[in-house]
């Protein structure tokens, strides 16, 4: 390895580093260049530019070869990533291709990834429910990982700074456990989700609800966001392109031009992190060790404040990478529990069928959300089998068809002029929360190195009884609930699909009160490190039911405020 | 939000960028499918008569005049299996000799009633594990892709997408209970 730090030192030298540029990164590096510090933002992957760098945004279907479908080379040479729903034809090229970054699977996990500025932002299912302390108090209640050091107090008045900043679209529905927001006008459910969540309060004496899923669209008054440069939502559904109207939250559209335009952020694509500095003389962390992507060279960038936030596996990657002789086990790792307790979300269980009721009805046009029941098993006490419970998506949709039996002139017009419509269909699937465990973790390979020389990360996770169980109940409750609402043809389907491809991936970096069984403090930072902040989703203590995303934005503008704080104690 | 507003916010927002596609990389699909499938020119022009029999020019153009026999050949090449692309492959080779045996005329000399009833009933083709049996069970599988594909590639064409059903890159605002009775679309007269 070549090191040509030919560049003086104080031209390397910034007040904060953010390592990632995805929703937790690139929201640290906003606050942090708002607040007047000067920030480099360091990114693996290449440059992605709004709008400019969105090949895809506004082709129309024919445009694409196969109309949208993944050639089979493409999925025999991609077997991970080819399994993940939004890797198609025209969002491919925001993907990690399997070849080009290998991981050691001890366990089958389906890695999905995006290497580029913007990070997975630009591919998310923008999802955006507020945890509750129903959520930050499952640990201590139900005995499992460890107490969250915070509570919803802590995190309230920053899930507001980043709603009305990323906007989000959703109504009051007033439920205890799913906290209301800074909303802009809710998207409305259509007629026969509206059936089902009266007919579900009704059943369940208003104990189980189906609402509009909040979302971070911008809906209604976009005037407020003008500044930013983004726009209404046009419900286009193609937001894995990138969207030309900033419609939805990204970093690309939101956090990053707008702290480039305060003139304090520093973008270094195309490098890699190697290792974060730990100086044992100073007794903290001084920069980032990096190898470019392309040429290879080594280079140092330093600063007082480091935000670790290249996404969860792979800022355990980075910590584990970070060794000294204070640290030899990992950066901030006295306790030992870097890279343990990882979970995530359990996505493998669906149930569709079809209504026959409302049959002289249809939608038109389009919307980016749709129904979501929040978790109603284990809230208020321990009534089930199983720890915890689940969240679940609802929909409700009809589509209108061509007779396509015929040939000719028949099948012509039946093409032209489509008017079958079929029953309403019907469909949910689970989002059940994981237990961390310490048998679930990552760590580096002893042997295998990727093309910069770095340790491939070994990934060994798994289901257990309590998601089967979990499952099992998702399947049986929600059938309960289609059958009490008059719905036919109910199919029910265990994918069971391996952990990863619900890309909620959390752990290894947790927050806890206590410095032998956690990494970070209740302000993000590491306990030994306290200079090194990270609030991706390596930083979760557990992983509840809902969307993750949203949570990791607002500890990164609260860590980010607190470490300005902190700095000028000094 | 109505259609001008939405282009003048694409307009506003996006610096002007441009709505034009931002490559043409079909050609050289195009070539790599006829070459590694063996496709014959006789062949070609055989699997353009059945595109035609299946959706023909009318009012409106039809399969043939958006030559969609190429969008069949490269979704075959690129998106099938190696099983399935060889199922295909065998099918189109059986297709004409047994054309000619059951109907006793060559397909391409069948009149256009001929033609429909004939693919009509060779698609639904299936058979059993014997080589006769595979035989027939191929040639309805080829026919029933050859549809599958003649009615994507020519409903999801720039033609049908831009002049007769333009696709809506702003489909608006959702209503989520819409009368069917208080739908309005014109006939299209294929």
């Amino acid at each position: 390895m070549a090191n040509l730090n030919l560049r003086s030192t104080q031209e390397r030298t910034y007040q904060a580093i953010v390592v990632g540029s995805g929703i937790s990164g690139a929201w640290a590096a906003k606050e942090l260049c708002d607040l007047g510090v000067k920030t480099l933002m360091i990114e693996r992957g290449p440059d992605v530019k709004h709008i400019q760098d969105y090949p895809t945004t506004n082709m129309l279907p024919h445009e694409f070869p196969h109309r949208g479908q993944l050639t089979e080379k493409i999925k025999e040479e991609n077997p991970v990533i080819s399994k993940c729903y939004a890797f198609r034809e025209d969002a491919m090229h925001f993907f990690v291709k399997d070849a080009e970054h290998p991981y050691v699977q001890e366990k089958p996990f389906d890695w999905i990834r995006g290497y580029q500025v913007g990070g997975k932002s630009l591919l998310w299912a923008r999802q955006v429910q507020r945890w509750s302390d129903f959520d930050f108090e499952g640990p201590a209640r139900d005995g499992f990982a460890v107490d969250w050091p915070i509570r919803y107090k802590d995190i309230e008045k920053w899930y507001s700074h980043v709603e009305k900043f990323a906007g989000v679209s959703g109504f009051k529905d007033g439920i205890a456990h799913l906290p209301d927001g800074e909303f802009l006008p809710g998207y409305d459910l259509n007629v026969v989700e509206k059936y089902f969540a009266e007919t579900m309060k009704k059943e369940y004496g208003g104990e189980r609800h189906v609402i509009s899923a909040r979302c971070a669209h911008i809906h209604g008054n976009s005037e407020a966001f003008a500044a930013q440069g983004r726009g209404s939502c046009q419900n286009r559904n193609l937001c894995q392109r990138g969207c030309p109207f900033g419609g939805y939250f990204s970093s690309n559209s939101s956090t990053i031009p707008w702290a480039l335009k305060t003139g304090n952020l520093t973008i270094r694509p195309d490098a890699v992190v190697h290792s974060v500095i730990y100086d044992e003389a100073k007794g903290k962390a001084t920069g980032v060790r990096i190898i470019d992507r392309l040429t290879k060279e080594v280079e140092e960038f330093y600063a007082d404040v480091l935000f670790i936030n290249a996404a969860a596996l792979n800022t355990n990657a980075i910590l584990l990478n970070s060794t000294s002789t204070r640290f030899p086990n990992g950066l901030g790792n006295d306790s030992g529990v870097l890279g343990k307790y990882v979970a995530f979300h359990n996505y493998r269980a669906r149930v569709s069928g079809e209504y026959e009721g409302h049959a002289e009805y249809t939608t038109s046009g389009g919307r980016p959300t749709s129904g979501y029941f929040p978790r109603f098993r284990n809230v208020y006490k321990q009534e089930t089998d199983f720890l915890r419970g689940y969240a679940a998506g609802f929909s409700a949709g009809r589509g209108v068809g061509p007779d396509t039996s015929g040939i000719g002139m028949e099948l012509k017009n039946n093409l032209l002029n489509p008017g079958q419509y079929g029953p309403w269909h019907v469909g949910s699937h689970m989002m059940g929360e994981t237990l961390p465990k310490e048998s679930n973790y990552v760590t580096l390979d002893g042997s295998l190195k990727d093309e910069w020389g770095i340790p491939q990360l070994k990934v060994s996770m798994d289901y257990d009884d309590n998601d089967e169980k979990m499952v099992k109940d998702y399947l049986e409750q929600m059938t309960e609930m289609f059958t009490k609402a008059g719905f036919t043809n109910i199919q029910t389907s265990d994918s069971k699909q391996a952990p990863g491809l619900d890309i909620h991936e959390m752990g290894g970096v947790r927050m806890g009160k206590d410095p032998k069984t956690s990494m970070l403090n209740a302000n993000h930072q590491l306990h030994a490190v306290p200079n090194v902040y990270v609030t991706d989703g390596s930083s979760m203590t557990s992983t509840s039911t809902q969307n993750p995303s949203l949570t990791y934005m607002a500890f990164a503008a609260r860590a980010a405020h607190h470490a300005v704080a902190e700095s000028k104690k000094k | 939000m109505n259609r001008r507003h939405a282009l003048r916010h694409i307009a506003l927002i996006s610096g002007g960028l441009a709505l034009i596609p931002s490559c043409d990389f079909s050609k050289e699909d195009i070539l790599a499918a006829y070459e590694n499938l063996k496709i014959t020119a006789t062949q070609k022009a055989l699997l353009a008569a059945i595109s035609d029999s299946i959706i023909p020019a009318g009012e409106i153009k039809g399969a043939l005049d958006l030559e969609v026999v190429d969008f069949i050949l490269v979704m075959v090449n690129d998106c099938y299996t190696q099983e399935n692309r060889e199922n295909f492959t065998a099918g189109l080779q059986a297709f004409p000799d047994y054309a000619e045996k059951t109907t006793g005329k060559k397909f391409e000399a069948l009149t256009t009633k001929e033609k429909e009833a004939f693919l009509l009933e060779a698609g639904a083709l299936t058979g059993d594990d014997t080589p006769e049996g595979k035989r027939l069970s191929g040639i309805g599988y080829f026919l029933s892709s050859v549809k599958q594909f003649t009615i994507q590639g020519y409903m999801a064409s720039e033609y049908i997408q831009t002049e007769i059903i333009p696709y809506s890159l702003i489909p608006g605002e959702y209503n989520g209970a819409v009368l069917i009775s208080d739908l309005q679309k014109p006939r299209i007269n294929g």
